[in-house]
């Protein structure tokens, strides 16, 4: 029995392990044949935090349902708002890269629902203060609707976008993005520079992190 | 048994092998684009669960090999110290992480569901884990004290 486990879990770690490193392969041959990465679409993504006209761009790829997503939003996030954001030295831009569950791709749908009622940021800090287990029913269909009653959102509005899956494509247009950039965990960032230089940090790494990149680019 | 170098060592491979890898799965030490060992204050218990598992590994499993090479004694109980060790390490794979994105891409739902149950049940994987290996350690050290005894 015990080797049987050991067994089926070598084999998984195998198969996902030439799987990512396929992934990485083709990522590095893509490298070698453009002269440069062509610029990030943001179009598809979140509405701008912070000033248009600031010069560098955080874009995050995250899941509503991550747990380091979490973590990010409530111990990092705070101060590369106050330092950088509220200064306008630094925008924010977030991209979804929904791959936990089922309830990540329905959340992601949602805040662009809360977007057509100008109401994107805040639906989206409401789902990153009540996130629970995955897939556990905090973010089913009743709970996405709570949420919008809470915002004081027209419920009319918002659940005929729901209904419609008005933005399914969007978000589908988010997660190639993020593809197209190597996003392989959740939340990655992409720190754009002015000179249009992309820096990658993976997971919820802490505000020193993020200080020390984006201080050399100011 | 530790007196012996050769142990010693054993255990503190078993150790560091057990917690490097396990402190980066649960995205307490970075690589990349730093070098940086961070410890968010929510997540400290998760930490010393960690420390525990490593810990409790590197004491269970060289006293089996102990058991096994010097008393020649059946490989029954060394299972359950890899079984401790194998759901203690499971339950750090992040679901958020590489490593879970690409277990979620390659095999799809299955895959999503085991990692999420790893990531939500975490804590008491991990505390589930430490118990199997204390068992462990417990009659491993009833089973060398009377197979040492001289009559």
């Amino acid at each position: 029995m015990l080797l049987a486990i050991f067994v089926v879990m070598i084999v998984s770690v195998a198969i996902a392990y030439s799987s990512y490193y396929e992934r990485i392969i083709v990522m590095q041959e893509h490298r070698m044949n453009v002269s440069g990465p062509a610029p990030i679409n943001l179009t598809s993504g979140s509405p701008v935090l912070g000033s248009a006209s600031a010069p560098i761009t955080i874009v995050e790829f995250g899941d509503y349902q991550c747990e380091a997503c979490y973590h990010w939003y409530h111990n990092t996030r705070a101060d590369i708002i106050d330092n950088y954001i509220e200064t306008g030295k630094v925008n924010l831009v977030f991209m979804d890269l929904p791959f936990l569950g089922r309830d990540s791709i329905t959340a992601a749908q949602a805040t662009y629902c809360a977007d057509d009622q100008g109401k994107y940021w805040e639906y989206h800090e409401t789902l990153y203060n009540f996130q629970e287990a995955i897939d556990n029913g905090w973010a089913s269909k009743d709970r996405l609707v709570s949420f919008a009653f809470n915002l004081d959102m027209n419920l009319d509005a918002f659940n005929d976008c729901m209904d419609s899956s008005k933005y399914a494509k969007r978000v589908k247009a988010n997660y190639d993005e993020s593809q197209r950039f190597g996003a392989e965990a959740t939340p990655t960032f992409l720190i754009i520079s002015p000179d249009g230089a992309v820096k990658k940090i993976t997971s919820a790494q802490p505000y020193s992190v993020f200080s020390q990149v984006i201080e050399p680019m100011l | 048994m530790f007196s012996s170098t050769a142990y010693t060592i054993l255990a503190g491979v078993i150790f560091f092998v057990m917690l490097i890898p396990l402190l980066i799965l649960s995205e307490f030490i970075f690589l990349e684009p730093f070098f940086i060992f961070h410890i968010p204050y929510e997540q400290s218990f998760g930490f010393v669960l960690i420390l525990a598992v490593s810990a409790m590994s590197a004491i269970v499993i060289p006293m089996n090999v102990y058991r096994i090479r010097t008393l020649q004694k059946s490989t029954s109980k060394i299972g359950g110290g890899v079984l401790g060790s194998i759901i203690g390490a499971s339950a750090g794979i992040c679901s958020c992480g590489p490593f879970g994105f690409a277990l979620i891409s390659t095999f799809g739902a299955v895959a999503g569901t085991a990692t999420a149950f790893l990531s939500n049940y975490e804590i008491l994987l991990r505390l589930g884990s430490v118990g199997i290996l204390c068992l462990v350690y417990y009659t491993t050290t009833k089973s060398i004290s009377s197979e040492c005894k001289i009559n």
